[in-house]
């Protein structure tokens, strides 16, 4: 085995690196007095695991979804793979997906001991239900769809086929806090919604973290047994389960920033738009299908360019943190090697995965840098 | 409970008052880095806590459950192996062995409350892969005579230290002492972060190498997944606040230990105190104290001010989780007894001589 060196992940640089960046969180940190003053608050009462700020983050994060409960958990990988757990998802189970996601998604899926089977993504990014259909078989237990970017799925047509064939949806929503798919959250797009607060994610924490989303009160029991060592109580444990909890000074974070997540989302819509409106006169730029039925957050703004990879390098020389997410799409990553798949299985995830780029469009952007982004476009494509 | 505590069981705000400077100062620096997922100040407090432990390799994950779990899942532990753990335990020493697909192995502990080396080469079977031996309260487990059962049936050891970092046995520091060991850096534990945290030891270099990977998604790097892993990282923040912590953790030991002195002095003749050996040093996580008229004493110290625990008043054999491995009362005598007698009494660094004393009254005026 090679040695892995603590690589300091590109989407973890410094701020300060790039004058355009996808990393917000310098500016973000400038307000921080009222949640040090909170966290010292915590410490003080000794209130450090799943205290009140958790329930409370629970709550609020429930009722902006319009679900019956919020569970905090570790990280949104964790929130994936307990969701499986607490479907009874284990060896010999299959789980649909699509290849065009964050590794997260198959490694929960992998962990929980099941087998991850890849239906093609669309031009959308999001996974095509018509090959979720084709990929149904008498070991099929669940449906991932990940609502790539801030974009829920087709999640109709999804719930149908589900629902005709008994199989569970567990929403991959890592990216989707407060999407909207023909008037529902998407909290409520699914059997059970995963959500991240990465410190990079539009409603993030400053460290790891997640929430899992469910109108199921046994599924939400089941749950909280899992996240906190199968505990019902402070001696008594149930069921054998795990660790992964939302740390309370986490979630003094979260509901700081939940106050906030209108404005950083409305941010995020109206700073894509702008780029939207932008770039659409660029002929070697694809912009995807925009709906009018769905609320798409931009969790990343991304689109299709000629010579992504020139782009890229022309924009990172310029001071723009221009990216790409991701370069590899999962069925051709070495750890994906079992499932024996090869170049060409998944044309469009593949075409996506060749031609997408992500610009930066957090809330701290300003128009003056969007429209400096723009020019730069300009200029490349002379 | 109207009673007023006088001496609470802990008391965090205290130590937190002590390097308020040097812990604001963390959080904005590391606030102001916008860095908050692994990067240098993790890898700086990584690499000083293996050098205090005395190994190649620390490596921080999000909990102490995580730790051991990690360096099973990491060891291809699985469906059809054992693992043998102590049954007085907090639960996680056993789940961690049951969510990697394997069966627990219980084995019942001695007068020190760890597991007792004689029953565990008693408890191992062709099927056996690991011992997990659990230094309870602070205190290192029997390690020669585990490492040397370990050594004689080709077994892992994987050390359960979630309770004690700083402990020495013959020596070194508990951590060491196997071929990889699981921390535990909960905010209550002896070097205790604002969160959830837990550190891997080990000098095992393809170890480590593996569970690199498995804590961060199986990435080698940005673009490229080698394993589907797990997420299981120490927070960027609280890896800052444990090196603080880190410079004083010696200091606040040796405090404990002087704690325990007085309170086994006080109380040899009342109740029975646990007993430093001449090779080891206990860092005293739990202050654990024995009596048949447990729940009366507590009942007693509470009414005079003093706040306590039992760790742990169930088993993890008796507990409902375990049920599926067929164990009954009466299986684990010791451990069975202890439950219904332990008492663990207020210790930590910040506790003032006056209120050790006022414990150490309290206790003695019961009897």
């Amino acid at each position: 085995m090679t040695t892995i060196q603590n690589f300091l992940p590109e989407q973890y640089r410094q701020t300060g690196a790039l004058e355009i960046n996808h990393n917000y969180l310098h500016d973000q940190f400038a307000d921080h007095d009222e949640i040090w003053l909170k966290i010292r608050e915590v410490v003080r009462r000794g209130d450090f695991t799943l205290g009140s700020e958790v329930d409370l983050v629970e709550k609020e994060f429930a009722a902006i979804n319009g679900v019956k409960h919020a569970i905090g958990v570790g990280s949104g990988t964790d929130a994936l793979f307990l969701s499986l757990k607490a479907l009874g998802i284990d060896k010999g189970d299959e789980v649909i997906t699509t290849p065009y996601t964050f590794y997260a998604t198959i490694g929960a899926i992998v962990t929980a001991g099941a087998t991850p089977v890849f239906a093609d993504a669309r031009d959308d990014y999001n996974i095509d239900p018509a090959e979720i259909e084709k990929k149904i078989t008498p070991r099929t237990k669940a449906i991932m769809p990940v609502h790539w970017s801030g974009k829920p799925c087709d999640m109709e047509t999804i719930e149908a086929i589900a629902k005709k064939h008994g199989l569970a949806i567990v929403s991959d929503a890592c990216h989707a806090i407060k999407a909207t798919y023909k008037g529902r959250q998407a909290g409520e797009l699914g059997t059970i919604s995963c959500f991240s607060f990465h410190p990079l994610k539009n409603l993030n924490v400053w460290g790891d973290g997640g929430i899992i989303a469910t109108n199921s009160d046994e599924l939400a029991d089941k749950l909280r047994l899992l996240r906190n060592h199968g505990l019902a109580g402070r001696d008594e444990c149930r069921i054998f389960a795990y660790n992964s909890r939302l740390d309370t000074v986490q979630a003094v974070v979260a509901r700081h920033m939940l106050a906030k997540i209108e404005h950083i989302t409305a941010s995020r819509i109206a700073n894509s738009n702008y780029f939207d409106e932008a770039l659409r006169s660029i002929p070697q730029i694809t912009i995807p299908a925009r709906e009018n039925d769905v609320k798409q957050v931009y969790h990343l703004y991304m689109v299709r360019c000629e010579r992504r990879d020139d782009l890229q390098k022309y924009l990172v020389e310029n001071n723009v943190d221009a990216k790409v997410h991701y370069p590899v799409p999962m069925h051709l990553q070495p750890a994906a090697a079992f499932l024996g798949h090869k170049l060409g299985d998944f044309p469009v995830t593949e075409a996506i995965a060749a031609s997408a780029l992500s610009l930066p469009v957090h809330e701290f952007i300003t128009r003056e840098q969007q429209d400096r982004v723009i020019q730069l476009i300009k200029a490349f494509y002379g | 409970m109207a009673e007023k505590i006088v001496v609470p069981f802990v008391d965090l705000a205290r130590q937190f008052r002590g390097i308020e400077a040097e812990l604001t100062q963390a959080f904005l620096d590391v606030g102001r880095s916008g860095g908050y997922i692994m990067g240098a100040r993790l890898e700086s407090f990584e690499r000083k806590a293996a050098e205090f432990i005395g190994v190649r390799h620390a490596l921080g994950v999000a909990d102490g459950s995580d730790a051991l779990f990690l360096v099973l899942k990491a060891l291809d532990i699985g469906p059809g192996d054992e693992v043998i753990t102590a049954t007085n335990s907090f639960i996680a020493s056993a789940w961690v062995i049951a969510a990697v697909g394997a069966t627990p192995v219980l084995v019942d502990v001695a007068e020190d409350f760890n597991i007792d080396p004689r029953l565990v080469e008693a408890a191992v079977t062709p099927r056996t892969k690991a011992i997990i031996p659990v230094h309870l309260t602070g205190r290192a487990a029997p390690m020669d005579e585990i490492n040397a059962i370990a050594q004689k049936h080709g077994l892992f050891v994987l050390e359960d230290a979630a309770q004690a970092i700083g402990a020495r046995y013959r020596g070194k520091r508990t951590g060491a002492l196997g071929h990889a060991a699981g921390f535990s850096l909960h905010p209550l534990k002896n070097l205790g972060v604002y969160g959830d945290g837990g550190l891997i030891t080990t000098d095992d270099d393809a170890l480590a190498a593996k569970l690199r990977l498995l804590r961060n998604h199986g990435l080698r790097n940005r673009d490229e997944c080698e394993i589907w892993g797990f997420n299981s990282r120490l927070d960027t923040m609280q890896a800052a606040f444990a090196e603080i912590k880190l410079g004083y953790l010696d200091g606040w030991n040796t405090r404990c230990r002087k704690i325990a002195n007085i309170y086994a002095t006080g109380l040899a003749d009342c109740v029975q105190v646990p007993v430093d050996q001449a090779w080891e040093e206990c860092v005293y996580h739990n202050f654990v104290i024995r009596t048949e008229r447990r729940d009366a004493l507590m009942t007693h110290l509470l009414e005079n001010g003093v706040d306590t625990r039992v760790h742990y008043p169930i088993p993890i054999h008796l507990q409902d989780a375990a049920k599926h491995l067929g164990y009954k009362l009466g299986d684990f005598p010791n451990a069975e007894r202890y439950a219904k007698t332990m008492i663990s009494l207020p210790i930590y660094p910040e506790l003032s001589d006056a209120e050790v004393n006022h414990v150490v009254a309290a206790v003695r005026s019961f009897f």
